[in-house]
């Protein structure tokens, strides 16, 4: 029985899919839905920088979290949101445990081979290190 | 003006490129605009001749500098009144403790073991004291320690950390003379009456399109500046003090902020770091790399030696610790800020600013590196798996603004 799912949310093609998808577990199962934005900021990060990329990222994402409710809100279905800073993956398993989540769905950004090596994947992270199931839509 | 434009043409399509560069590898800005300031003076001076790339012309010394100071000033500006005023002595303790530990340290390195002059291992000493406030506020975020007494505290002796630095820069090397005492006098006169007449002025004549608090600021940053250096101290140091000062009124208008955020972002900075990285010579630093190397472990062991322990006398988690002291090892704004002061001041030669740059970048990626590879407090990973299941150490990011 699925009863909480986390949708890890970063405004990509990808993870709008994730999302619709997720929407459609959640009403199935009448399930409740998290929505988590993480902000990553560039390493090593400036003052001016990191003050711009924070206040941008927080007024992009109440926009978009207001865009997925009117989408929703149609057929019944509600989410709560949540906006953290740092490594996505981390984030991602860390609440994914302290909300006792039952799934976690992602997107996949499609990276290249080189983009993968240099940087990692999120949704790769979160597959070895999440307690639950997860599931990646492409 | 044929070839001022051109010349413009060039410098913004290589912060251009800087951006793109800062975007496809998750790194700052600032780093990318060093770096490539650094390569493109290398290439233009190779095929076309070192002087077309004019990193000495006039309007773009002027507009490097104008940039170092209002980052300089956003920088002070990013500063909590409420939470420096209830942990003041904690907060300068342990920025007192992080800024003379490298300043000392790495000044004695440069002197006895690199035989630098002495005026060259003083500013060496100033360039990498420094400790970046942002990637220690960075870590704070994502640890959720932004919101603790001990994570305020530790921003706010990052603060006092910079302030050392600032001060160090603009009164070291200054010549005590009459002009210092005129310099000191009219400065801490301006900064009592600051934080009482700037708000008063901006709610009598501000808010209109006229962008009347952009010009008051650079009016006074400009004037405050043009005082240090007539008593040859150096401009940053009062724009760091102004921010701090307004940080309580300016600081938290979040409009004003952003306004100066983007003529800052926009021309102002890429001029700063690119002309910094120009500067920089490959083949002094080829010809030499263990002096970088001997720098970068000077700060990152002295910083270690200092925070390190005092963090753990303050009560943090050993993990976080770590953690947090390999991020207040980091330092790019203030360290490029000191190194092209000594550089443009005749205190440092091309080479030895090489190596201070070079150093001053090594710090601001390695610690990270390391910060993030073995200390990043695993408790965000309770669940940790075997090492044949070990995850790279660096994710891949979602951005917001994609």
């Amino acid at each position: 029985m699925i009863k909480k799912i986390l949708v890890a949310f970063d405004d990509s093609e990808a993870s709008y899919r994730a999302f619709d998808f997720a929407s459609e577990v959640a009403e199935r199962f009448k399930a409740k839905l998290i929505l988590l934005a993480i902000v990553r900021l560039p390493e090593p990060t400036t003052s001016l920088e990191m003050g711009a990329i924070l206040d941008d990222a927080k007024e992009h994402y109440e926009k978009a979290f207001q865009e997925l409710r009117d989408r929703t809100n149609p057929k019944g279905i509600d989410f709560v949101t949540s906006v953290e800073v740092g490594h996505p993956a981390e984030h991602v398993v860390a609440l994914a445990e302290k909300e006792h989540v039952d799934l976690i769905v992602m997107g996949r950004r499609g990276r290249t081979q080189v983009g993968r090596f240099i940087l990692g994947s999120t949704s790769e992270r979160v597959l070895r290190y999440a307690h639950c199931a997860v599931t990646v839509v492409k | 003006m044929t070839q001022v434009w051109t010349l413009a043409a060039l410098w913004l399509g290589l912060a251009l490129l800087a951006t793109l560069l800062a975007i496809w590898l998750r790194i700052s800005t600032a780093l990318s605009e060093i770096v490539v300031g650094t390569v493109a003076q290398l290439v233009i001076g190779a095929f076309i001749g070192i002087e077309a790339l004019g990193a000495k012309a006039p309007w773009i010394t002027f507009l490097s500098g104008t940039g170092a100071i209002v980052l300089t000033f956003l920088a002070g500006a990013e500063l909590d009144p409420a939470v420096f005023r209830t942990k003041w002595k904690e907060a300068t303790g342990l920025g007192l403790v992080a800024f003379f530990a490298p300043f000392l340290g790495c000044t004695a390195l440069a002197y006895y073991v690199l035989h630098w002059g002495a005026r060259a291992s003083w500013l060496v000493g100033i360039a990498l004291s420094t400790t970046s406030v942002a990637v220690v506020y960075a870590v704070m975020l994502e640890l959720g320690l932004n919101r603790t007494e001990f994570g305020k505290t530790l921003l706010a002796a990052c603060f006092i950390n910079d302030l050392g630095t600032v001060i160090a820069l603009g009164l070291v090397f200054a010549p005590f003379s009459v002009r210092t005492l005129v310099f000191i006098g009219v400065s801490i006169a301006v900064f009592a009456i600051l934080p009482w007449a700037t708000p008063r002025f901006f709610r009598k004549y501000g808010g209109r399109v006229s962008e009347l608090e952009a010009k008051y600021l650079l009016f006074l940053l400009f004037a405050l500046g043009g005082l240090a250096a007539w008593a040859e101290s150096e401009a940053v140091l009062p724009a760091y003090l102004v921010g701090m000062v307004l940080a309580g009124t300016v600081g938290k208008d979040h409009v004003l902020i952003r306004r100066l955020r983007t003529m800052t972002f926009g021309l102002l900075t890429p001029f700063y770091f690119i002309r910094a990285g120009s500067f920089v010579s490959i083949p002094a630093l080829v010809a030499a790399p263990l002096v970088g190397l001997a720098l970068l472990l000077g700060k990152m062991g002295t910083k270690i030696a200092a925070v390190l322990p005092t963090a753990r006398w303050l009560g943090y988690p050993k993990q976080e610790a770590l953690y947090t002291t390999m991020m207040m090892s980091t330092g790019l704004t203030f360290g490029t800020i000191s190194a092209l002061f000594g550089l443009s001041h005749g205190i440092i030669d091309q080479a030895q600013y090489s190596y201070i740059v070079a150093t001053v970048i090594g710090t601001a990626v390695i610690p990270t590196m390391i910060g993030n590879a073995w200390f990043l407090p695993r408790h965000l990973l309770p669940s940790a798996t075997t090492e044949e299941d070990e995850a790279p150490a660096a994710a891949p990011v979602p951005q917001p603004t994609d």
